[in-house]
């Protein structure tokens, strides 16, 4: 249902030249699947799930969502996913109502089809009794159902779910890992990406795990843990990134010393 | 484009806004009522400024000529049937010469009767604000003008005689014995001094009278001639003049203001709440996203403009009845009512100018991060668009091709022309304004949906700019050709250096030596050399970036043949521009003196130093480095225009600018097929070399061989080119162009790498 292939992802960077945001990560993700990405701040989860849902474009590589290229076929993939973010937001000023409905017009829904779509929406999320609130009087968790319910009303193959959790209650995350484990039963492809453990155990049925826009490792849980030699996955987390790190400063050393190396052969010819 | 997202779009921004109370206070409230407001604030501030008397202290008024005095019985002031009004806004006191009162009183002494002493106490009661003004009749005042007048009436034998010392007493009086102390730098004190004059004025004419008509001479001699004039423009026309110069900046300045602010909330303020990231993902296209953003702006800025217009109507004309009422009827029909024809075509003119500033408000908005980061973008956006709005303002200028050619300004000297009822002349440049119009719209359109398609512009984020890691940035990360923005800064760099060259230069170019070094240092110095250093320094590829290529022999043939077909149509250009804007005097002048020194000289050195030295360092610069900086990231449109204006800039006439520029697009397009600049130095060498040429030939009397008459005719002392020629040359230079665009698989491959 999703294909990453090689993606890569650069930006001009003041500091370093050219900053990488994504290096050749590759990943595929099934129908009924939950595929768990995981990583610290910057390991560049938003930016492949950006690319996914054709917001960005990459600078190397390709990607399929439902079959469809997402450079050559961005209107066709926007129709087949949905796509939260904590940096997506809704609109303060439109009740819950107005702004499902607005997007579920841009996707193109009958006027008829997407009333039903919207009750039948509306209720599975429970967000009847909040359908006519501005966006502005919402708390942080009745915005996010909002936002879900924006996502989901055009009844969308795959779904994305950028670190949809943060800044939610305790209650209101455990609401929203339940709907996206139904959303998962009702045969959806998600793709979920954060960097709290006890989610990825619960929720995911495979996961990546990303640091500095590297794909560290790649599989369910339990091939992740025989392949490590360790039961705990937080463990196993912080090992890969421990290992990753070292094994960053041991390149950059190394490239030193060859640049040395070459300033004193051209020293003595 | 899927024209259902557009109208969503554009519903859902049009309800978000008109939910927005700071919105609709500002873009609807604030116009409806500020007018009415500022025009009661006005009418009161004038009616105080207009009924408060103003209080004057006349020292020595015993000294006035008795036979013509100033105040009557009552004590009023004698003054001209109508002029009652004035004489009542100001309040007399009369102070004896002699007589003890405050503050005269307060350090009088013995003898003190002679001038300085009551100067000095006239100053201090302006000081102590006793009196807003004092006026001190001298003693002597009223003899010493009786006597000048006898004297000057009895020695003169003729009546006219008598009247022309009759009016050099006149103009002599006030200095003969009357005095005025006030501290001219207070409002009141001015005020005071303007009716006290306008009193004395309408004494002096009773005085002058009188005389005259003692001495037998009618008083009409100082009016020998009464102009009968015939007006031809009915009032409401003249109304009309008036309004059509205030309108347009007013609505203008609102529509401006009307489309910034919900510009700035529909893209800053959607990118800061995260709204905005939710529409990119959503199935609407970047320029759908822009259509229907600029829907939305442009109904603002034409509701905000138009409420403006309304509310300022009716101020107008309540301002109007009250002048009427209040016995100003002069100023009363001067000003209005507004004429209500006006406001059809002000509108008119309002519907392509909201677009275009809502276009370019959307484009600069989408550049800030946050809300508070826009409100920064308004002041410059003011400042480019401002002058532009403003110009019209401008006394003497009217609509013609000239200025039918600038944007907005041509748009508004357009609806003046139709205000004012000049409907033939409207027609005659509609086409051309609609075009100009039409392109700015064009273009600003473009830019906003460039700016939605850039990554780079919708997810800016915001990192700490440190000097020394921007300077190692630029030397790291340096590549084979200039960046667009390195290029524009050498444009800006050259442009900038030549502007304050020219006043170092002031007018000493006064010899070929001068006219020679002036011309090395700009070509060399400020030209190529700003070009070469930042090619060396910031770029990979000295030759990459200058768009050094080898042309392919085809493009070489055609360009020698261009430049010399081309000519032609250049100088007919050239004349037309001049016809349209017409070369000063004084320029016109300086420009002779400049060719009579040129052609003065050998054609080899002219030829040498005036063709062939531009042709090299302005082509590296303009074509080459600019051009190609501006090219990448396929910005083959933008390479060829801005590239052509900073062209036009470096050519200090207005009407050598114009014509540059536009030979500057032709030399652009030469430069993009060809992929250098070898080519363009060829057309530009050949193009100076036969201007050259020719005012040479003419100046010298040099006799051309026959065999060129077929192109060529000598007249007035300069050689033309034929009727004939001009216009086969035109035909020949489409035909090269043609050649040119035609490129190899090779020149092709390398047109790629360039866009990159």
């Amino acid at each position: 249902m999703v294909e990453a292939d090689q993606l890569t992802k650069t930006y001009p960077d003041l500091q370093v030249g050219k900053f990488v945001a994504l290096d050749h990560v590759s990943f595929s993700v099934g129908e009924g699947e939950i595929f768990g990405l995981l990583g610290p701040n910057g390991a560049g989860k938003t930016t492949a799930l950006r690319i996914l849902s054709t917001v960005l474009q990459p600078t190397e590589g390709s990607a399929r969502v439902n079959g469809f290229d997402v450079v050559t076929h961005p209107d066709e993939v926007r129709h087949s996913i949905g796509f939260v973010s904590n940096n997506t937001a809704i609109y303060e000023r439109m009740t819950a109502w107005e702004m499902v409905e607005y997007f579920g017009r841009l996707y193109g829904l009958a006027p008829d089809h997407l009333e039903a779509r919207m009750h039948e929406v509306f209720e599975q999320l429970q967000m009847m009794d909040i359908r006519d609130v501005a966006g502005g009087r919402m708390s942080t968790g009745m915005q996010q159902k909002v936002n879900i319910a924006r996502a989901i009303v055009h009844d969308p193959p795959v779904l994305v779910f950028d670190e949809a959790s943060i800044g939610l209650d305790v209650l209101v995350a455990r609401a929203l890992l339940d709907i996206i484990s139904g959303l998962r039963d009702e045969g959806k492809c998600i793709i979920f990406s954060t960097h709290i453990m006890r989610e990825v155990e619960r929720l995911c049925d495979r996961v990546g795990i990303l640091h500095r826009g590297k794909m560290l490792a790649y599989g369910t849980l339990s091939e992740l843990a025989e392949q490590r030699g360790e039961d705990d996955f937080e463990e196993l987390f912080f090992r890969l990134l421990k290992e990753s790190d070292q094994n960053e400063v041991a390149e950059i050393s190394s490239d030193r010393k060859s640049a040395v190396t070459t300033v004193s052969l051209w020293g003595k010819p | 484009m899927n024209w259902k997202h557009v109208q969503l779009i554009f519903q859902r921004e049009m309800t978000d806004q008109l939910r927005d109370r700071r919105t609709l206070f500002t873009i609807t409230v604030l116009p409806l009522l500020l007018y009415p407001f500022l025009g009661m604030l006005m009418m009161q501030v004038a009616q105080f400024k207009n009924d408060s008397s103003v209080r004057v202290q006349v020292v020595g008024l015993e000294h006035w000529p008795s036979d013509q005095p100033l105040l009557d019985a009552e004590g009023d002031l004698v003054v001209e049937p109508g002029m009652e009004r004035v004489a009542k806004l100001i309040d007399f006191e009369s102070i004896p010469w002699n007589t003890n009162l405050n503050p005269l009183a307060a350090d009088r002494e013995a003898g003190d009767d002679d001038i300085s002493a009551v100067e000095s106490r006239a100053r201090n009661a302006v000081t102590l604000d006793q009196a807003d003004l004092v006026l001190i009749v001298q003693p002597d005042f009223s003899q010493r003008l009786k006597e000048r007048l006898r004297g000057s009436v009895g020695e003169s034998d003729s009546p006219a005689a008598g009247a022309s010392d009759v009016a050099a007493a006149q103009s002599a009086e006030l200095d003969d014995g009357l005095q005025v102390v006030a501290n001219l730098a207070r409002d009141r004190s001015q005020i005071a001094r303007k009716r006290l004059e306008t009193v004395l004025e309408s004494w002096q004419r009773n005085w002058a009278s009188s005389y005259l008509e003692e001495a037998g001479v009618s008083p009409g001699v100082f009016r020998p001639l009464a102009l009968n004039a015939t007006d031809l423009a009915p009032a409401s026309v003249k109304r009309a003049m008036l309004w059509s110069k205030v309108l347009p900046f007013v609505m203008l300045i609102w529509a401006l203001t009307g489309a910034f602010y919900p510009a700035i909330d529909l893209c800053a303020g959607e990118k800061e709440r995260g709204t905005l990231e939710t529409l990119l993902s959503s199935p609407a296209r970047r320029r759908e996203i822009v259509w229907g953003k600029l829907g939305a702006i442009c109904l603002f800025s034409i509701g905000s403009a138009l409420l403006n217009l309304l509310s300022m109507h009716l101020t107008a004309g309540m301002i109007v009845k009250q002048l009427a009422s209040q016995g100003t009827p002069q100023l009363a029909e001067a000003l209005g009512p507004m004429p209500f024809h006006a406001l059809g075509w002000l509108v008119l003119l309002l519907l392509p100018m909201a677009a275009f500033f809502s276009a370019l408000a959307l484009a600069v908005a989408a550049l800030a991060r946050s809300t508070k980061e826009g409100q920064y973008y308004l002041m410059p956006l003011l400042l480019v668009t401002l002058p532009l709005v403003a110009l019209p303002l401008m006394p003497s200028l009217e609509l013609n091709l000239g200025t039918s050619l600038v944007p907005v300004s041509g748009a508004i000297f357009l609806v003046r022309s139709l205000i004012e009822g000049r409907y033939i002349e409207a027609l005659v440049h509609l086409p051309v304004v609609l075009l100009v119009t039409a392109t700015c719209c064009w273009f600003s359109v473009r830019w906003a949906i460039r700016q939605f398609e850039s990554e780079s512009v919708m997810f800016r984020e915001s990192g700490r700019w440190n000097i020394r890691i921007w300077v190692h940035h630029l030397w790291r990360d340096r590549e084979d050709t200039a960046s667009p923005a390195e290029a524009v800064l050498c444009g800006v760099i050259i442009i900038v250096s030549m502007f304050f060259a020219q006043f170092l230069a002031g007018s000493s170019i006064d010899s070929w030596a001068a006219i020679a070094k002036s011309t090395f240092v700009v070509q060399v110095g400020l030209i190529l050399t700003p070009c070469l250093l930042m090619a060396i320094f910031l770029t990979r590829s000295f030759t990459r970036a200058l768009r050094l290529h080898k042309p392919q022999p085809s493009h070489l043939v055609a360009a020698i043949m261009l430049g010399l077909c081309m000519h032609p149509s250049y100088m007919l250009l050239s004349s037309g521009i001049q016809q349209v804007y017409q070369i000063g005097e004084e320029t016109q002048l300086v420009l002779q003196h400049f060719q009579s020194m040129v052609t003065a000289q050998p054609l080899w050195a002219v030829l040498l130093l005036m063709a062939v030295l531009p042709a090299i360092c302005e082509e590296l610069a303009f074509r080459g480095f600019i051009f190609g900086g501006l090219l990448r990231q396929h910005g083959v449109l933008r390479a060829i225009i801005i590239s052509a204006l900073f062209f036009g800039f470096t050519h200090t006439v207005l009407q050598q600018s114009i014509s540059a520029s536009v030979m500057g697009l032709v030399l652009g397009f030469i430069a993009w097929r060809t992929g250098g600049v070898i080519c363009t130095m060829l057309v530009h060498a050949i193009n100076n070399a036969l201007s050259l040429s020719m005012a040479w030939f003419g100046a010298n009397s040099v006799d051309l061989p026959v065999a060129l008459d077929w192109a060529l005719t000598h007249q007035d002392g300069a050689y033309v080119y034929n009727p004939t020629w001009t216009t086969a040359s035109m035909v020949l230079s489409i035909g090269l162009l043609f050649i040119i665009s035609r490129r190899s698989s090779e020149t092709r491959r390398f047109a790629q790498t360039e866009l990159a």
